[in-house]
């Protein structure tokens, strides 16, 4: 986490300094609240898990690179040998040698990785997340349960508010404080209850964002225009270049959630997918994937053979 | 009552399992998780990543499957400029593309869950989007392994073959239960211009209720083709059905005078010896519907009342 100066009441937190005080007052105070809904209320309770606050976490982060591959340089040419980029990386040469001088037309196209906005990404959804389980240990829980996101571009794309909130709970059967960090889940309710039922206990929430931009060739960005062909030379079909960004935006958004999970697994994943066009063939492809690490305790038991039913009503 | 119907329980009474102790679980969990803070053993599933509702999992794991990595398979295709413009009969060029984008985006997911170790990839969701330029398809799902040999020696596809549904788990789990193994998702896209009408034509229907056949006889010709590509699909995978049939249909919105269709589903094949009837319990509930409180009751005065 980034040190982000001293913290003040009332105001945001600072990096290791825990909770604000105001809120560490309202948290102290002898009534609790809680984001669930009644059902997930009472589910809860049924199994041992307490509410005893809400909390919440906020960040809001600007991003800015003006380096190689930021939109005022256009990525690593693969005509200087070696991309020394570090992340995934991609070229296409023009196929039409004959053009070559001219100046309309893309020589050589690239698909690569922003990591610093992945990176910028991972920062603000870490300190919201960081803030919340802060505000969950100073209320002396043992999980947040309910966890709800959201990350909304604010004002203009680089940007962007990250808000995690959800009900800190103490869990009473377990003897004693808290020991090590709060377990996190998107997970509430029933929901939360057929998770422990299948022999697993949630972890934490994960989150990951994966970031591809595609700097078009020249076919791609005739493909991209309706021009399958070029004086008489057919380049029609699939346009490669961005189905291979599309893909690899997946590829790499599963990959960072892989690295956060260790030996555990990912369950309830929720993978969303953008794209935007920057350009005649250039875009930005987007990948968020997220959903709960949990940890198996025991093996699966065998459900009975379940019965099929028809309702009349 | 006959012989045969006194062996099933009456109405509703069906037989509950052993209701287990979540309580105790979760706390054992708990305290396995305070132990082990930094990770568990993991084992064969570490790693593995879902989307599946924890119901599904069971069911999932009831049939003998276990889920194994989230795939997905995408691919871009162009369309070559002034296909949309004003035509008669198919469009070809579109159809091609938007077909050809999803045997590419399927084979990639087949690639993909063969690489995670899958056998067959469940609850596939489709998204595709037409643009005057550009198809892009996407199917995202959860590749999932046999794990009983039952499951295995009855698990589809074809000899080799990993398949992929769109069926949620518990659709796949009551499949399985009929005797029936997904082998593929079928698909099938058509898009055919709706032909002017003449000037007469059209001055001649302006004051007058009449069916636009132009544009009917476009949508059933996009129907046929597509429904036939579909089908043919399923045929060339071995399948004998296809079940849960998803169309979307209708005029472009970037070119009112072509219309689309598109249709897919999961196809299937019998792998028992027959069908087997799953004889469906039929259950009665007792309780009432929720009446819901309306807070203008309390001011005395009836809802719409003229008083």
């Amino acid at each position: 986490m980034p040190d982000l100066g001293p913290g003040e009441p009332g105001g945001r937190p600072a990096a290791g300094e825990g909770v604000p005080e105001v809120a560490a007052r309202r948290l102290g105070s002898s009534s609790f609240s809680s984001g669930l809904s009644v059902p997930d209320f009472a589910a809860c309770l049924q199994v041992g898990l307490r509410p005893v606050a809400l909390v919440q976490g906020f960040c809001v982060m600007q991003w800015g690179w003006y380096g190689v591959g930021s939109p005022y340089v256009r990525g690593v040419s693969p005509f200087a040998g070696g991309s020394g980029w570090s992340g995934y990386n991609e070229s296409w040469r023009c196929p039409h040698g004959y053009v070559v001088g001219s100046g309309d037309h893309r020589v050589w196209g690239q698909n690569y990785e922003q990591t610093w906005v992945e990176a910028a990404w991972a920062q603000g959804f870490g300190t919201a997340y960081a803030r919340l389980v802060d505000e969950a240990r100073d209320a002396g829980a043992h999980g947040v349960v309910g966890v709800v996101d959201s990350v909304r571009h604010l004002a203009e794309q680089s940007v962007t508010e990250f808000h995690l909130t959800g009900t800190a709970v103490v869990a009473e059967d377990l003897d004693g404080p808290p020991g090590g960090p709060p377990f996190t889940t998107y997970l509430a309710g029933q929901r939360l209850v057929k998770l422990v039922e299948a022999g697993m206990v949630p972890v934490s929430i994960v989150a990951s964002m994966a970031s591809v931009r595609v700097w078009a060739s020249c076919v791609t960005e005739l493909l991209t225009r309706g021009q399958s062909s070029v004086w008489g030379q057919y380049v029609g079909g699939e346009i490669e270049q961005l189905a291979r960004a599309h893909m690899a935006a997946r590829d790499l958004a599963r990959e960072h959630v892989r690295r956060l999970l260790a030996t555990d697994q990912l369950f309830g994943a929720q993978m969303g997918t953008s794209y935007r066009e920057v350009g005649e063939g250039d875009e930005v492809v987007e990948c968020t994937l997220k959903g709960t690490r949990v940890r198996r305790f025991q093996e699966f038991e065998p459900l009975p053979a379940p019965v099929p039913t028809v309702t009349l009503a | 009552m006959t012989g045969d119907a006194a062996a099933v329980p009456p109405t509703g009474l069906v037989p509950a399992a052993e209701p287990r102790d979540v309580r105790t679980m979760l706390r054992r969990g708990l305290e396995e998780l305070q132990r082990h803070a930094t990770g568990g053993t993991g084992g064969a599933r570490a790693g593995v990543t879902s989307d599946l509702s924890a119901d599904e999992t069971l069911l999932l794991h009831g049939a003998g499957w276990e889920a194994v990595d989230l795939v997905s398979g995408v691919s871009i295709v162009s369309v070559p400029w002034g296909v949309w413009n004003w035509g008669a009969g198919e469009i070809t060029a579109a159809s091609t593309a938007h077909n050809d984008a999803f045997a590419k985006a399927a084979q990639r997911l087949e690639s993909e869950c063969e690489r995670a170790g899958g056998k067959g990839v469940v609850g596939v969701r489709l998204e595709s989007d037409v643009g005057p330029h550009r198809v892009d398809v996407e199917l995202v799902g959860t590749a999932a392994r046999p794990v009983s040999a039952s499951a295995r020696s009855r698990r589809g596809g074809g000899p080799g073959r990993v398949f992929v549904s769109d069926l949620s788990a518990r659709d796949f789990s009551l499949l399985g239960q009929a005797g029936w193994a997904p082998v593929g998702l079928a698909f099938g896209a058509s898009f055919v211009y709706a032909p002017r009408r003449s000037a007469g034509t059209t001055l001649r229907q302006t004051s007058q209720n009449v069916e636009l056949t132009n544009f009917t006889e476009a949508m059933y010709a996009a129907r046929e083709s597509a429904m036939e590509r579909m089908q043919r699909s399923a045929i060339a995978m071995g399948a004998q059905g296809i079940v849960g049939v998803g169309v979307t249909e209708g005029p472009m919105p970037f070119a009112r005078h072509a219309v689309g269709f598109r249709a897919w589903g999961t196809a299937v094949r019998l792998v028992a010896g027959e069908h087997r009837s799953i004889a469906p319990r039929v259950v009665l509930p007792l309780d009432d519907a929720v009446l819901q409180f309306a807070a203008e009751a309390l001011r005395g005065t009836p809802r719409g009342g003229a008083r």
